[in-house]
């Protein structure tokens, strides 16, 4: 049976943060066994690359060291890879435990709960487990459980490409558009509002910040290695971009009537309320982008009284619906 | 699968630590530190015996258990610094802080959570050094209400009953009800799962839909109920709900980003057909008359009869 990768890079591990001395690829292929078992020298090469890449992942600084014959060495150095004294209470334990459930995407999952255990194992976490009695004083902490979905495809590779500060290509499909288009993107930020993930960058063809909501990303995200174009700014602002969507920044007011009785959101938003006679009410409200769809959806609740652009717009939409 | 190759890597470095620390540690008290069953640690020390500097020299990590205790016989041969805490990856200084940070600007979160999370962060940020320059590139914010929060995190410690004022969207109307919480959790927006007493079932309450909460002396007392996994998506529908099925024109696209469906069918125009179910049908009226010339429901018949009159009404008040 062949070896297990994860013993495989555990052994790498152990021989370049064991060693004073760099090691070259064919001691290091002698000391591994499964790199003893992995047949010729290209399929060797290509694995022990992959398995440096992997650790790297995993936070290890691993040197490259020409030697005077020109061969060359690795090792991992102590102070390079140490992790500095860090000390936590029982309160910020439990906090910090609480936030690192979050993560239902793997990677990041992953990478939270292996933090968690390299802190543990740093004694950077309180001890409560003594002689095996008790876990210790429970600490009153609020009852949230955080859950952060990630489940789009594109999730991982744009992380990944904003991180490294690698431009990216995929397709996008604008929310009107039939058909997606190629977008070339030089990737800053990933922010999630409200359950869904955004992405800021800056688009190459259109040479200007774009935001993009990664569930209209269709097919694979494939990144590039070659360096940003446009500078990176110290604040990108996805968030106002977004509420933009989402008709939050609104900069006039419309006036309409609500049935009595119905339309609680559009009451809790209003600026001015005036009830009326016959029990229905007049409500000022802010007009921003996708109100007349809002309002809309409370057919005949709602009669919008002006502006008579929004008033038009709404009697528009209704005859669509009226029509079938 | 690679992604548990790489896991499994980093816990056994990180065990090979604890376990150097800790000479004859407890199987349960590390399973428990490590975040994992007793079962999963277990397979991690079947594979540290194969593993050390040198498998020829016969330098291998002598770790054994006698299924209680975990001893390390050899710690030293490997040399003192090998098994050193090793520093936080560029990821996992992300996941941490990111987390944190969110939950930590979560409107309504206890104050000595709030300062414990923020302090935590600081030692984090300076435990990771450059590892942390990443994570501000990843960034989450949960929406909550702060009153709202605030009742219902104590309502689920205290364990007592909630009476709500709540908005259904559904039906356009608010509702008084007694609740008994179960649990608070966000997920983009937060959310209050709890039994209620006026339909005697589980219901699931989103906190910026609640006008009014006031917090009951009686005890809270919701029958056991299994608590669903939220990674599945937060709207389950049953196999038994009713089918709908909508048909929308490009600008319609967004039906499918919004609900859970079945299937969606690309059509020639750049539409889709949608196919959802959903226990009460007539809670998607509201989407029918949003969708305007973008879409219209297929089926069931009755829905879209209604939001044609429902059309047909409102444009009457407008003198058509």
């Amino acid at each position: 049976m062949a070896i297990a990768k994860a013993e495989r890079l555990m052994n790498l591990a152990l021989c370049l943060l064991g060693t004073r001395r760099p090691l070259t690829k064919r001691e290091l292929r002698t000391s591994i066994e499964a790199y003893l078992e992995a047949g010729n020298d290209e399929s060797f090469n290509r694995m022990f690359e992959r398995d440096k890449d992997d650790l790297r992942e995993l936070g290890l600084v691993i040197d490259t060291v020409e030697g005077l014959d020109g061969d060359v060495g690795y090792r991992a150095q102590h102070d390079s890879n140490r992790l500095p004294p860090i000390a936590l209470d029982a309160e910020e334990a439990t906090a910090l435990g609480l936030a690192a459930r979050v993560w239902q995407q793997a990677r990041l999952a992953g990478a939270a709960s292996g933090a968690l255990q390299k802190l543990h194992a740093a004694g950077g976490m309180p001890q409560y487990d003594g002689d095996g009695e008790g876990h210790g004083p429970a600490i009153p902490h609020s009852t949230l459980e955080p859950h952060i979905p990630a489940r789009e495809a594109a999730f991982e590779p744009l992380m990944l490409a904003c991180r490294d500060r690698r431009p990216v290509v995929f397709d996008y499909r604008k929310s009107n558009a039939a058909r997606p288009e190629r977008r070339q993107v030089e990737p800053w930020t990933l922010e999630c509002w409200r359950g869904h993930w955004y992405l800021a960058g800056f688009d190459r063809d259109r040479q200007a910040e774009r935001v993009f909501r990664i569930s209209r990303i269709t097919g694979p995200v494939r990144s590039r290695a070659t360096a940003f174009t446009a500078p990176v700014p110290d604040q990108v602002t996805v968030r106002e971009t977004v509420e933009r969507w989402a008709g939050e920044s609104a900069s006039r007011t419309a006036r309409i009537r609500l049935r009595p009785g119905s339309g609680y959101p559009l009451r809790a938003r209003a600026t001015q309320v005036r009830e009326l006679a016959d029990g229905w009410a007049e409500l000022e409200i802010p007009y921003g982008h996708g109100l007349d769809a809002w309002l809309v959806e409370f057919g005949p609740d709602v009669i919008v009284l002006e502006p008579a652009e929004l008033r038009a717009e709404v009697v528009d939409r209704l005859r669509a619906v009226a029509k079938g | 699968m690679a992604s548990n190759a790489i896991d499994q890597t980093r816990r056994m470095l990180s065990l090979v630590t604890y376990l150097r620390d800790r000479p004859g540690a407890r199987i349960d008290d590390v399973a428990r530190a490590f975040g994992i069953t007793a079962d999963e640690l277990i397979s991690d020390l079947d594979v540290l015996p194969m593993c050390g500097t040198s498998f020829r020299g016969g330098d291998l990590l002598e770790i054994d258990t006698d299924g209680e205790r975990i001893w390390w016989r050899n710690a030293d041969a490997l040399g003192s610094d090998t098994a050193q805490p090793l520093r936080l990856a560029s990821d996992e200084a992300t996941a941490l802080l990111v987390a944190a940070r969110a939950v930590a600007t979560l409107p309504g979160l206890r104050e000595s959570d709030r300062d414990a999370l923020q302090r935590a962060t600081a030692k984090l940020e300076a435990a990771a050094g450059e590892s942390a320059g990443a994570s501000s590139r990843l960034s989450v914010t949960f929406e909550s209400e702060g009153g709202v929060f605030a009742d219902v995190d104590r309502a689920i410690a205290e364990r007592r009953r909630l009476w709500l004022r709540y908005y259904s969207p559904a039906r356009d109307e608010l509702t008084e009800r007694e609740v008994d919480p179960i649990r608070l959790f966000a997920v983009g927006h937060t959310y209050l799962e709890g039994w209620c007493r006026l339909s005697e079932a589980r219901r699931t309450f989103r906190l910026d839909r609640v006008a009014e909460i006031k917090l009951l002396d009686e005890p809270a007392d919701p029958p056991p109920v299994e608590l669903r996994d939220l990674s599945e998506g937060l709207v389950q529908p049953a196999a038994e709900d009713p089918e709908v099925v909508i048909e929308v024109g490009p600008g319609g696209r967004w039906v499918a980003e919004y609900y859970p469906y079945d299937s969606a069918e690309e059509l020639p125009d750049g539409g889709l057909r949608v196919t959802l179910r959903t226990p009460d049908p007539a809670s998607l009226r509201r989407l029918a008359l949003r969708l305007g010339r973008d879409g219209r429901i297929v089926a069931p018949r009755e829905l879209a009869e209604n939001a044609k009159e429902a059309a047909r009404l409102a444009l009457a008040a407008y003198g058509e």
